[in-house]
């Protein structure tokens, strides 16, 4: 080999790029590239605003306001601490998720394996039409229809199972109207369409020929479900069940009725009427709040938001990973 | 194990008549059993329910399937027995949701309560006067703005997810994805933070605008939905015959997708049209009929609701079935709209093709 050769300088790799070539286009594309990146606009105003207005608050709180457990706004410096509606909120959230999962799975597993086309259409419908109840619907229901009895269903797991510490309360006395329990309830009946559409979604997009396969080798409808459906769905259900959360812990008029406010920790005595919520919280101090308190509020709304948006974004990264048929 | 003689006339066995008796043996007794217990030992419903009913028909389902199918039919028949209980389980939440709002809202009903303002009503006043017209203008006038704003925006979202070459794109999916479950209270405090940092009075365009973040995710979801089921050959073609994107996109995608494009719409106005904790937040409410929403107060359909509904007057609670009814009606009537246009489109592809083949 000639050393000449080798020399030779080598050439430049030229890169593809298919940009757009004309002013029309090169519009079109920055106007659309506007509007997607709006998310992290959106995102970032409403941090930035939040935290502008809650400031005040927080700097005079300090830590103490995600931990401590006294709300005054009659003190002269305001004492003003969300502890309990943080643990409150999520307490609720877990006893909703819950709840939830299980009549979730079966829903889903029913339309996408047991019903047939038509039936299973007709129920999809149907858990959309749930999705779509407002919440304000379901707060009202909840208040009036509802409540009474998921009182009476939580009395009788205090009669029966009032032994085990998750059913234990101080009295029966105050019933059980406010409590965790109820109010989990609501909002499982709120989460059970998002965790069903995306959990359907993934079971229906499964390979049909591996769950033929697990037939043909002998295996049953539930050794199919325990052993393949399962397994290859469950990153899926797990981010769906996190979405499913994200949305327990906002959920604000729904169970804005049907809850016990205090300022105490509930720890997990679920039957307990005590405890509370932050969304509902800040929906019910709004209306008296002096600007000192709101700026409270709006304190406990970014520290909603964060943690929401925290849940949320993880939970969508686990979906849209389980779900590759969604990209391009 | 041998084999079973093999019927005549067909390769496989033909239905087992005792089986079938045994399921709908085992699908009545639980049912009986339990009905007894409640007539003769004033057991409780619900204890009914779960202590007895579920374990009894697990236990039958589990038997029946041990019977048929051997060891391996009792975790099937376990699996459909639950399964079928769960759902019927929230179809009876779902349904008992719709029952009581439309007995209940029916109460109120009537051109009156449709078309009349609240101006002069207290709790007591009766049904006769006064209505939700006020609120039905408020919550259009506001969730129009919103739709006007948000859709273009979302359909832009969903063009860029679909047809740019971006890195991006999987996190500003998943991103909108997150902000779709961003709670509503926080959206109206967001607006709020905006009012007050600003100094802008409370108004119904601050109800507008706290509504977008809720209904931007919906519209960019499925608007991106509908785009990626126009098939990617239709742009390329268009491309290739020298279309600007822009042009092929209002010419051929557009088109393509009309139907859903408005679903992405509608499912995004049924998304916002009951959110009741920003505009709480962010609109001060009215008795009267307002069209203004730049300044001033104006009602809408769910503070209306959520002002009369923990009134002690059963008036007032009817006025709030009355407005969720109303509320609800919208929203159904939404949800059927966009049921019905993103079905239409199988309908027309199949005229083209028949216009085709003429």
């Amino acid at each position: 080999m000639s050393e000449s050769s080798a020399i030779k300088p080598e050439p430049v790799r030229r890169k593809l790029a298919a940009g757009p070539l004309s002013r029309g286009d090169k519009w079109f594309f920055r106007t659309t590239s506007i509007a997607a990146n709006f998310s992290f606009v959106l995102v970032l105003f409403i941090l930035v605003f939040l935290f502008i207005q809650a400031f005040p608050a927080l700097s005079s709180q300090g830590l103490p306001f995600v931990y401590g457990s006294v709300w005054d706004n009659q003190a002269d410096p305001m004492v003003m601490q969300i502890g309990p509606m943080i643990w409150g909120s999520v307490l609720i959230g877990a006893v909703g998720v819950v709840f939830a999962t299980p009549l979730a799975i079966a829903l889903a597993y029913l339309i996408v394996f047991l019903l047939s086309n038509r039936l299973g259409k007709i129920a999809t419908a149907l858990v959309d039409l749930l999705a779509a109840l407002p919440s304000v619907i379901i707060g009202l229901w909840a208040l009036f229809v509802f409540s009474p009895v998921a009182a009476e269903w939580a009395s009788i797991l205090h009669t029966y199972f009032g032994w085990f510490p998750l059913f234990q309360v101080s009295t029966a006395d105050n019933g059980f109207g406010g409590s965790p329990f109820v109010a989990g309830w609501v909002v499982a009946i709120m989460i059970v369409p998002i965790v069903t559409s995306i959990t359907r979604e993934v079971f229906s997009q499964l390979d049909r020929d591996l769950i033929n396969g697990a037939l043909a080798l002998g295996g049953s409808r539930f050794s199919t479900f325990r052993r393949v459906i399962f397994p290859t769905s469950a990153g899926a259900v797990v981010g769906a069940i996190l979405l499913g959360l994200g949305r327990a812990l906002g959920e604000t008029v729904a169970i804005f009725y049907v809850l016990q406010l205090s300022f105490d920790i509930n720890w997990g005595q679920i039957l307990e009427p005590k405890g509370g919520a932050v969304a509902s919280m800040i929906l019910a101090k709004f209306g008296e709040a002096d600007k000192a308190e709101v700026s409270g509020l709006i304190a406990a709304g970014l520290v909603l938001f964060i943690l929401t948006l925290g849940i949320n974004f993880l939970a969508s990264v686990i979906v849209n990973r389980a779900q590759p048929w969604r990209k391009n | 194990m041998g084999f079973a003689p093999r019927p005549a006339t067909q390769p496989w066995a033909s239905v087992n008549k005792a089986r079938t008796a045994y399921i709908v043996l085992a699908s009545i007794v639980p049912i009986f059993l339990t009905a007894l217990a409640v007539v003769f030992t004033h057991l409780n419903q619900n204890v009914a329910l779960m202590g007895v009913f579920l374990p009894l028909q697990l236990l039958a389902a589990c038997l029946v399937g041990f019977t048929s199918f051997g060891k391996r039919g009792v975790g099937d028949a376990a699996l459909i027995v639950l399964v079928i209980f769960f759902a019927t389980f929230v179809l009876v939440l779902l349904s008992s949701v719709v029952v009581a709002l439309v007995t209940e809202g029916a109460k109120a009903m009537s051109w009156t309560f449709v078309s009349q303002n609240n101006i002069y009503v207290s709790n007591t006043t009766s049904l006769d006067y006064g209505g939700v017209g006020h609120a039905i203008i408020g919550t259009l006038l506001i969730v129009g703005i919103t739709t006007l704003v948000t859709v273009p925006l979302g359909i832009a979202m969903a063009i860029y997810l679909t047809q740019s070459q971006s890195k991006t794109k999987g996190l500003i999916r998943t991103l909108t994805q997150a902000i779709s479950g961003l709670p509503s209270v926080v959206a109206g405090l967001f607006i709020m933070s905006i009012a007050l940092t600003l100094g802008w009075e409370r108004s119904g365009v601050l109800g507008s605008m706290a509504l977008l973040p809720l209904m931007l995710p919906t519209v960019a979801r499925v608007a991106e939905e509908a785009l990626r089921l126009v098939p990617v050959d239709l742009r390329y073609a268009a491309l290739a015959l020298g279309a600007p994107n822009y042009r092929a996109f209002f010419q051929v995608i557009l088109p393509a997708a009309k139907s859903g494009l408005v679903t992405a719409l509608l499912l995004g106005v049924a998304r916002i049209i009951g959110e009741t904790a920003p505009l709480l937040l962010t609109v001060p409410i009215n008795n009267g009929t307002s069209w203004n929403v730049f300044s001033g107060n104006i009602m809408t359909l769910p503070a209306y609701v959520y002002g009369y509904l923990t009134s002690a007057f059963d008036s007032s609670q009817s006025r709030a079935w009355g407005a969720a009814l109303v509320l609800m009606t919208l929203v159904a009537l939404l949800f059927g709209a966009a049921r019905y246009f993103s079905r239409t489109k199988s309908l027309k592809s199949k005229t083209t093709k028949q216009k085709a083949s003429k």
